[in-house]
């Protein structure tokens, strides 16, 4: 099993050198690769902020587009849903994964080919089922909308990668694993678990009546726990030490915390369905393991602000730190927020409210997207050997997103609850709910607006930086491997 | 239904038995101790500890990094 197996000397003693010439190697030998997983990310992006815009939209204008069944909001949700999950968040999340486990690794990719095709056929995947969900042809399962011939598609592409990250592990260089590819591992063996569980439990040979119900949330919760957040935290995990130069605080936690998210994690999903036709041990057990995830956070919480104590000052000069920062910082609150919704007293005031979707773009968004963003300002200068071309638009981006991500939770937050307590009142008539929470739905649409605007700036950003517009990267310690004189080596 | 579950049986006693193996494998490599040691991988000669490794592509941010690293 392991690559150290004759009498290995202790981890301390063989700590090699990776030289700039092994990492311009590495980067070099991903470019081409994830240069195309970053722009298809991005692409979604894009298409997933218009379609979760329009469907914002239509919340206060109902009447809005309706002349067309694919514009209608049944079909635009779950296509904004999809697109930023599957097209978005996880094409974008393959790409960090790969990056960070050839470096961790210290192997270059000896197989661009498997991974440019494990992104196009991905790829091409998303693009048949969100024309699939648009044009009518969607299964009613929330997270799953994708139709059954889209599954093996998607299936093939996830395992081209999930086999390779496994054999790169299998030849990396020795030495310490570091925390990073403990959260990889575990994410890349997850992934195909939870999809082709809930594919043959809901799709294939369907379990009968509330236990799909059981099935869904099983694999919605578990598709941002045990997939988006593993990739998310081995990001943080090695950005943030990286980045200003000083070693995570306690590795101790780190890895407390890795151990504790993978025993306690895939029981949280039930807690969607407190108050359902569920034994009642299920929905406890979902309650303790969900109020027990303050375990594996207060760790990472922990960790990573003793990590940054005394070097808060980079966070207004590096843009990879300050989108890692605050994703880091989000995946607390965020975390702690789930944790207390889980409790069935708070629980029966935000169920069904706008407080859920708060919580969910708070996690999917304000942690695991300002999460990516931050690691992909840090890896495609290394992978294309040009600075971003313009400070400014980092700026913009980061200012942008931020604010549009807190104004957004913010907004649905307080109207959630103020919905939450109308539902609760029997004086009040169920329409008067929805009044409540209406001009709150304004600003959500707004906050959609200022949202896609980020995205449309570091679209641009991209594309600038492909067409070459920065300065060539020389400098030896900002920006360190790629220069001149170790590309001519 | 059969096919099905015994399918999720397998896959079930291969993933928790990977958990298992990973887990025994990790200590008995000495993975588990000298837990310092493990987060210092990550540098190395080139970038070493106390080296920042990323800023604003401007020269101000540029010096101000400089600035602080010294301090």
């Amino acid at each position: 099993m392991s690559a150290a197996t004759v009498a290995a000397p202790h981890p301390s003693t063989r700590l090699e050198v990776l030289s700039s010439q092994e990492r311009y190697d590495i980067d070099r030998s991903l470019r081409g690769p994830l240069l195309i997983f970053f722009g298809a990310a991005i692409f979604w992006l894009l298409i997933g902020s218009i379609l979760g815009t329009l469907a914002a939209f239509k919340m206060n204008y109902p009447g809005l587009l309706d002349s067309e069944a694919w514009l209608t909001f049944g079909r635009m949700r779950p296509a904004h849903l999809n697109v930023v999950a599957y097209g978005w968040a996880s094409t974008a999340g393959l790409g960090v994964a790969i990056w960070l486990m050839a470096r961790l690794c210290r192997v270059p990719l000896r197989s661009p080919k498997l991974i440019i095709s494990a992104g196009l056929i991905w790829n091409v995947g998303v693009l048949i089922g969100t024309l699939a969900i648009l044009a009518g042809d969607s299964r009613s399962v929330e997270w799953l909308e994708f139709p059954g011939y889209v599954t093996p598609i998607l299936f093939f592409a996830y395992s081209l990668v999930g086999v390779w990250a496994i054999v790169m592990f299998r030849f990396r260089k020795p030495g310490h694993v570091y925390v990073s590819q403990w959260y990889l591992l575990a994410a890349v063996l997850w992934f195909p678990w939870l999809y082709a569980t809930a594919n043959i439990l809901l799709i294939w040979q369907p379990a009968q009546g509330s236990a799909q119900a059981a099935v869904n949330w099983w694999y919605g919760h578990n598709a941002l726990g045990l997939w988006f957040t593993p990739i998310g935290l081995a990001s943080a995990y090695y950005f943030i030490p990286k980045v200003i130069g000083r070693p995570i605080h306690s590795y101790y936690l780190s890895i407390l915390g890795f151990w504790s998210l993978a025993l306690f994690y895939s029981w949280n999903g039930m807690h969607h369905l407190i108050g359902g036709p569920f034994p009642a041990w299920m929905i406890s057990a979902a309650v303790v393991a969900s109020v027990m995830m303050f375990i594996p956070v207060l760790t990472v919480a922990i960790n990573h602000h003793m990590t940054m104590r005394g070097n808060f000052a980079y966070l207004k000069w590096s843009p990879t730190l300050r989108f890692t920062v605050f994703g880091a910082m989000t995946y607390t609150l965020v975390s702690a927020q789930g944790s207390t919704m889980a409790i069935p007293a708070l629980n029966s005031l935000t169920h069904f409210t706008d407080y859920t979707v708060g919580h969910s773009h708070l996690g999917l968004y304000g942690f695991f997207t300002m999460m990516m963003f931050g690691a992909m300002y840090y890896i495609i200068p290394r992978l294309t050997g040009w600075e971003w071309p313009s400070a400014s638009l980092i700026r913009w981006h980061f200012w942008l997103a931020a604010t549009g991500i807190v104004l957004m939770v913010g907004t649905l937050t307080v109207g959630g609850v103020i919905q939450g307590f109308a539902l609760r009142d029997v004086e009040v008539a169920f329409m008067s709910s929805l009044h409540f929470a209406s001009p709150f739905r304004y600003v959500r649409t707004l906050t959609g607006i200022i949202l896609t605007a980020a995205h449309v700036v570091f679209a641009v950003h991209f594309t600038l930086m492909l067409l070459r517009a920065g300065e060539q990267k020389k400098s030896p310690t900002l920006l360190a491997t790629p220069n001149k004189e170790l590309a001519a080596v | 239904m059969e096919t099905g579950i015994i399918l999720l049986a397998v896959g079930f006693f291969l993933l928790g038995g990977s958990a298992l193996a990973a887990f025994f494998w990790a200590v008995r490599d000495g993975q588990l101790q000298d837990l310092p040691a493990g987060s210092r991988v990550i540098f190395d000669d080139q970038e070493p500890i106390g080296e920042v490794t990323d800023c604003f592509p401007d020269k101000r941010s540029r010096s101000a990094v400089k600035q602080l690293m010294k301090s």
